[in-house]
């Protein structure tokens, strides 16, 4: 049990306390904007530290290097996911935010509130 | 030219980290395989420079890159923190909405960063990007002001000067 192991597991139960936070906030935020915050975003915090916590876990050249590449891959792909899902449930009129006090968007695609 | 070198060295180095160990049979046909995609896909990876600058520019922002990891880091945990408080409270109490941020970046690759980090900051959204007025407009999980200054220096300043020096 050695530094680097605990440290390893500090960040992995870091993490995994983050994805208990996403569900919650899944869970109870009120509309589909607001989950999407929850979900994809306080996710990419959890899967980048659960993928750190095992390139310190395992410690070897090639396979750390392997595991911070999927990490990568997390951040290159968890924006672009969230950002389509919602700017089409926007614009196609799947779910729009008829509560909300500021929305600019709808100016800037000329609906009426 | 400059490119597609480029590309090739990028995608065998991939190759060289999936494959986990770097012997004469992976050499070749790693090789043959990123010369492959090279040859029809290098325009997807990289983009030719329009305007060279002196070399040490380049390290420069490398460096500055490489700084930027630890403070991006930084600002997505505490972000992360700030919106599982929401998640605690009794009734989730915040105030969300559609704002829209002007920004002074006009390099594409910069833009689309900018609008990735927006994304990946937990409490920020990026919807949508105007090229005529070079706004953003991002969903904010709790909106506090909509004053334009302000609001660009809660959301968006503290990646806008790293990226403006980075790409310009």
């Amino acid at each position: 049990m050695t530094l680097r192991i605990l440290f390893a597991y500090f960040l992995m139960i870091t993490g995994a306390a983050f994805a208990v936070v996403t569900v919650l906030g899944l869970l109870r935020f009120p509309d589909v904007y607001t989950r999407i915050h929850a979900g994809a975003v306080v996710l990419t915090i959890s899967a980048v530290l659960v993928t750190i916590g095992t390139a310190v876990y395992v410690w070897e050249f090639f396979l750390s290097l392997k595991i911070m590449m999927i990490g990568m891959f997390f951040l290159f792909s968890n924006p672009m996911a969230t950002h389509a899902i919602a700017r089409a449930s926007y614009k196609r009129k799947i779910v729009l935010p008829e509560q909300y006090e500021i929305d600019a968007y709808s100016d800037y695609l000329g609906r009426d509130k | 030219m400059l490119q597609k070198i480029s590309a090739f060295i990028a995608l065998l180095l991939s190759w060289f980290i999936f494959a986990g160990k770097i012997t004469a049979d992976v050499v070749i046909v790693g090789s043959a395989a990123s010369l492959l995609v090279t040859f029809f896909f290098s325009d997807l990876l990289f983009r030719e420079v329009n305007h060279r600058l002196p070399w040490y520019h380049y390290l420069r922002k490398l460096t500055l890159l490489l700084l930027f990891v630890p403070v991006f880091f930084y600002e997505a945990v505490s972000a992360a923190f700030k919106v599982s408080k929401h998640v605690f409270e009794k009734n989730p109490s915040f105030n969300p909405g559609i704002v829209k941020v002007k920004t002074e970046l006009t390099d594409i690759t910069g833009l689309s960063l900018l609008a990735n980090l927006i994304t990946l900051t937990p409490g920020t959204l990026t919807l949508d990007y105007d090229r005529n007025e070079q706004v953003y407009y991002i969903h904010w999980i709790d909106v506090e002001t909509v004053k334009q200054a302000e609001l660009k220096k809660k959301l968006i300043a503290r990646f806008e000067n790293w990226i403006g020096v980075i790409f310009k």
